[in-house]
């Protein structure tokens, strides 16, 4: 009877608890910015805005900030529904060149990005690309995490690699001599949102191969594509972990951390969690992990080396009610000594918009992590190459048809020029 | 003779049960040794020499510390409880009126209005979400409890209706009749005489509603922002995986813990669910 | 306050007589009817079908997220149809429903009629096998996955330490490897909604029966088979109805298994109108290639409710 009671009693203030409790932002609305973004992989992040910026905020500008953070890959259903709806965050994440495909839902920010750029030395070309559409800034690139590849020096060596290849073709008989010693290469090929278009791409570019030409017509059928799809099927036999099809952004750090790969393509968290983990990832050895692993940028083909990182960007939403403080926010965030407590936490996981940042002190705190300081410059193209990363590079990025492409090839499903002839076909029904 | 009847029946009852067992349960199993499971000793490939898979040696309380200490866990436990229960309240208030009017009254097109029913339970939620995140705007109930409360009926009605109106079918027809003699009036006979005898009806219905609605997870992702009142599938999944690694260990800690309550529920009630499906199936 | 408010008008005479003119209008059969259908079908109109035709409409028009798009007619349809993605998620739905269910349904029967002999510990064994059923989708689908997981799989290592392999197997790493890793998820969380619904119909069947079949010199089998089975039959077919219906439009395990991949081998329709209509933002597209599952799911489900008709017409 009496935890009847005690369950009634809970029961009825916790309902009266919830469903007053939208309430409460109708009339704190005027001063409050709720944000959406991807769950940091570097959670101490995370923490900074939560513990670091929102009571700051509140303080500097009377905002109170709604941090809510959520798994990447939900970010475009999130902001389809809440556009579709009117209703929702005030600023959201937006990865790539995302912000394209929801342009019309944006608040135009190209004020405050020219204040950006002035303060910074410049925004980078690339971002400013991903951000703008028809000459306005929809959107602000917040950081950029670049993917080079992590790779156990020791195992190198064992191969006789001094240092990292330099061409996809040295990769090439590297890997093999690392499979023969049990110790592949990983990389995945599945429908994922970041490891996966970051590798195929820049080995499609760096082959010679293109989506479209620079007037959007489709020319993905090449002998240079062919060329790449054929040598990617025979490295994947040769040298890859073949598991690699199903892996998503996650598995491979995993599988890395374990030691059962001697190198990925991943942004720097497996190295950091190699770093903050040093007592549990041990070489085989019994060393540190972390003192094992260095990083690399990708090989290079025949039409040169290329790199794509991944843009992370904070779109201002129309529907919004309180977009003006939303951009207070962002204005406030991006001010040097505000992004500087964010920045100096992910240890170069991310770097900065600008190149303010490259010359940030916490650089010279790890060598390990230098490579990730210039990643940027060396973003040489974008989707959609040779045209713009527009929607409809936008929407052959999140149908993952460059990844599929490589992914038939090399489960065998299909031979290299039939791969590379679907997913021409694919891309032909987008930009029609 | 008896111990050829004694093998028989281990081969033809205790084999395939314990098959049945191993298959049904293995998957909590080992959830509940990842839980449990120290982060280092998840890293370890089924390869390596030293996986032990199926135990550990160091359990460790970590994960679900972690997962009670650093998320809004136990808000998403009790949002999903409280919205799974008044959504399966609302959906058995209407679903048992519905299932009696088609089941015992006469009206016309009663046929049709079945059927229409049963149909809505065909259109697929991936096609409704975004139009309905419109009308949930509208209704300013975006963000709010209410926009679930209202939407999971949507696919409990259907589904609690048919049951029902199975169940009021088998009732006979003279418990009703007798009570009309003696004075009562319709709606007096159908809530004071039927009701009590179909709650047995009523009873798996509301278990089948209370699973689904803790199942879902489309409408839940979509319509809710704020992490307190997420439920658990979505908060779980949202709040877990973290970009580029997952929290292995908190993720199945979370996915114990969360179906903790209605695994309760249906060890209490299993056995009404079974007589309460029998009564339905009858008709 | 305005139910405790009524109750205590309900004492004035006038009141009184309105009550009983309402309850004398709920004698009426047809008013009956209306009043008691009213809340349900107000809540299926409101979220399901206005929603729905809306859903229609945007599938004739180039919606995009945040662009209303203008009329379009079938082109939507016509570019899914010649989707080469589309066609594998349509033959890979068909191909998981039709596995799925088969599977269900024989190891459901089977469950169930082992569940409903005498044993000890009944009840709780009873009880478990629900587990599947009542754990949420998501969560139990993100154990497979680490048990399927190419570099921890949990099989992997039974299998080998058994000797049966010598290398990993690609369990979801292949596309039909997958699909079929995913049919057997499906059937290991659907199977005990199978088995307790068949053994409530089982409870039905009386005894003597079998009895008078098992006197008359019937083996077990062929008790099953001529006893057991036809009265099972509507319920079997009610079971299978329901089960079509949400394995057809099933969206989570593929969601959280494989997310598509690997290669787009193992998209489920809904899937990949998530996937264009959301996380791509055609809107357009994803309405109708949701919509190519309805008209299936409406033949199957018109079908068997003429059967079932049948049956109870008999």
């Amino acid at each position: 009877m009496k935890r009847r009671k005690f369950l009634k009693a809970a029961g009825a203030s916790g309902l009266a608890g919830i469903l007053t409790s939208h309430r409460a932002p109708v009339f704190a609305q005027a001063n409050t910015v709720h944000i959406l973004r991807w769950n940091d992989f570097v959670p101490a992040a995370d923490k900074v805005l939560r513990e670091v910026f929102a009571p700051e905020v509140q303080k500097a500008l009377g905002l109170k900030l709604n941090v809510e953070t959520v798994n990447a890959n939900d970010l475009p259903a999130r902001a389809t529904a809440a556009i579709q709806s009117g209703n929702g965050p005030d600023i959201i994440m937006l990865l790539n060149n995302l912000p394209h495909l929801y342009s019309s839902a944006a608040v135009d920010v190209s004020n405050l990005a020219a204040d950006i750029a002035k303060a910074g030395g410049g925004i980078y070309k690339p971002a400013e690309q991903l951000n703008t559409v028809g000459g306005k800034w929809v959107s602000l690139p917040w950081s950029l995490v670049p993917a080079l590849i992590a790779y156990r020096k020791s195992w190198f060596d064992e191969v006789g690699a001094k240092s990292f290849p330099k061409t996809w073709k040295e990769y090439h008989e590297v890997g093999k001599k690392l499979k023969a010693a049990k110790h592949p290469i990983g990389q995945t090929l599945g429908n994922t949102f970041g490891d996966a278009p970051t590798f195929t791409y820049p080995l499609l570019w760096s082959f010679g191969g293109q989506e479209v030409d620079a007037k959007g017509k489709v020319v993905l059928d090449s002998k240079e594509t062919i060329e790449s799809v054929r040598f990617m099927a025979q490295f994947w036999k040769d040298a890859h972990d073949e598991g690699g099809l199903a892996w998503d952004d996650s598995n491979n750090n995993r599988a890395f951390l374990s030691g059962d790969i001697s190198a990925s393509l991943n942004g720097a968290s497996i190295y950091v969690a190699a770093l903050n983990g040093a007592d549990k990832f041990k070489t085989e050895k019994g060393a540190p992990l972390h003192t094992d692993i260095l990083h690399a940028p990708l090989p290079g083909g025949p039409k040169g080396t290329h790199a794509y990182h991944t843009a992370f960007n904070h779109m201002v939403m129309k529907y919004s009610k309180n977009a003006k403080g939303a951009t207070e926010f962002l204005a406030w965030a991006h001010k040097k000594e505000n992004y500087e407590k964010w920045f100096v936490v992910q240890k170069g996981f991310a770097t900065g918009p600008t190149r303010e940042w490259e010359k940030h002190a916490m650089w010279n705190n790890d060598p390990v992590m230098l490579p990730f300081k210039t990643a940027p410059q060396a973003q040489s193209r974008l989707m959609g190459f040779a045209g713009q990363p527009d929607k409809k590079a936008a929407e052959a990025w999140n149908k993952y048809v460059v990844t599929v492409m490589y992914a038939q090839a090399c489960s065998g499903k299909m031979k290299p020029e039939e791969a590379v002839k679907w997913a021409a076909g694919e891309l032909g029904k987008i930009y029609t | 003779m008896l111990i050829e009847r004694k093998w028989k029946k281990w081969f033809y009852f205790y084999l395939p049960m314990a098959v049945f067992i191993v298959f049904t349960l293995f998957p909590f199993y080992w959830m509940a040794v990842t839980a449990f499971r120290p982060d280092a000793e998840l890293y370890r490939t089924w390869r390596q020499a030293n996986a032990t898979p199926f135990w550990t040696l160091e359990p460790t309380l970590e994960h679900f510390k972690g997962l009670l200490q650093t998320t809004a866990f136990p808000h998403w436990l009790w949002n999903t409880m409280l919205i799974a229960l008044v959504s399966t309240a609302i959906s058995l208030v209407c679903g048992t009126f519905a299932g009696y009017a088609l089941a015992r009254l006469k009206f016309r097109g009663s046929e049709f209005l079945g059927t229409a029913i049963f149909i809505t339970y065909l259109v697929p939620q991936t096609l409704l979400f975004i139009p309905l995140a419109d009308i949930i705007r509208d209704m300013h109930l975006g963000n709010t409890p209410w926009a679930l409360m209202l939407t999971y009926p949507t696919i409990l009605i259907p589904f609690c209706t048919w049951l029902l109106m199975g169940y009021f079918k088998t009732i006979p027809k003279e418990l009703e009749e007798c009570a009309r003699i003696d004075g009562a009036t319709r709606f007096g006979a159908m809530v004071r005489i039927i009701f009590p005898v179909a709650i047995p009806g009523i009873l798996s219905a509301g278990i089948f509603a209370f699973t689904l609605s803790w199942n879902e997870f489309i409408y839940a992702l979509v319509f809710m922002s704020s992490a307190e009142l997420k439920t658990v599938p979505v908060g779980v999944v949202s709040e877990l995986i973290r970009g580029d690694i997952f929290f292995w260990g908190q993720l199945m800690a979370g996915a114990l813990l969360g179906s903790v309550p209605v695994a309760l529920v249906y060890s209490f009630f299993v056995e009404y669910y079974v007589t309460g499906l029998t009564g339905s199936v009858k008709g | 306050m305005t139910v405790a408010g009524g109750a205590a008008r309900a004492a004035r005479p006038a009141e009184r007589v309105r009550i009983a003119g309402m309850t004398r209008l709920l004698e009426s059969e047809k008013v009956l009817a209306v009043a008691l259908l009213t809340p349900g079908v107000v809540i299926l109109v409101l979220f399901i079908a206005y929603p729905f035709v809306m859903a229609l409409w945007y599938s004739l028009t180039s919606i995009r997220v945040g662009d209303p798009g203008h009329f379009v007619g079938l082109a939507n349809f016509t570019k899914a149809w010649n989707d080469t993605v589309f066609q594998t998620a349509f033959r890979n739905t068909v191909f998981y429903t039709f596995w799925a269910t088969i599977f269900k349904l024989a190891l459901g029967m089977w469950l169930a009629l082992l569940l409903n002999r005498h044993f000890r510990f009944k009840r709780i064994v009873r009880a478990s096998m629900l587990l599947p059923f009542i754990i949420p989708t998501v969560l139990s689908a993100f154990a497979w996955r680490w048990m399927f997981d190419p570099t921890f799989s949990v099989m992997n290592w039974v299998l080998f330490h058994m000797g049966i392999i010598t290398d990993r197997l690609p369990f979801l790493s292949d596309g039909d490897w997958a699909m079929w890793c995913a049919v057997v998820v499906n059937t290991w969380r659907g199977m005990p909604f199978f088995a307790i619904t068949l053994l409530a119909g089982l409870q039905t069947i009386s005894p003597d029966l079998h009895e008078a079949a098992a006197l008359d010199g019937a083996g077990a089998w062929h008790r099953f088979w001529h006893v057991t089975w036809p009265l099972l039959l509507p319920v079997t077919l009610v079971v299978v109805v329901f089960s079509v219906i949400q394995t057809f439009s099933d969206f989570q395990l593929i969601y959280v298994l494989t997310g598509g991949g690997p290669a787009n081998t193992t998209h489920l329709v809904a899937t990949y109108a998530y996937q264009v209509g959301v996380a791509s933002g055609l809107l357009g597209e994803g309405a109708a290639l949701s919509l190519f599952m309805f008209p299936v799911l409406f033949a199957v489900v018109w079908f068997q409710l003429r059967y079932l008709k049948r049956v109870d017409a008999n």
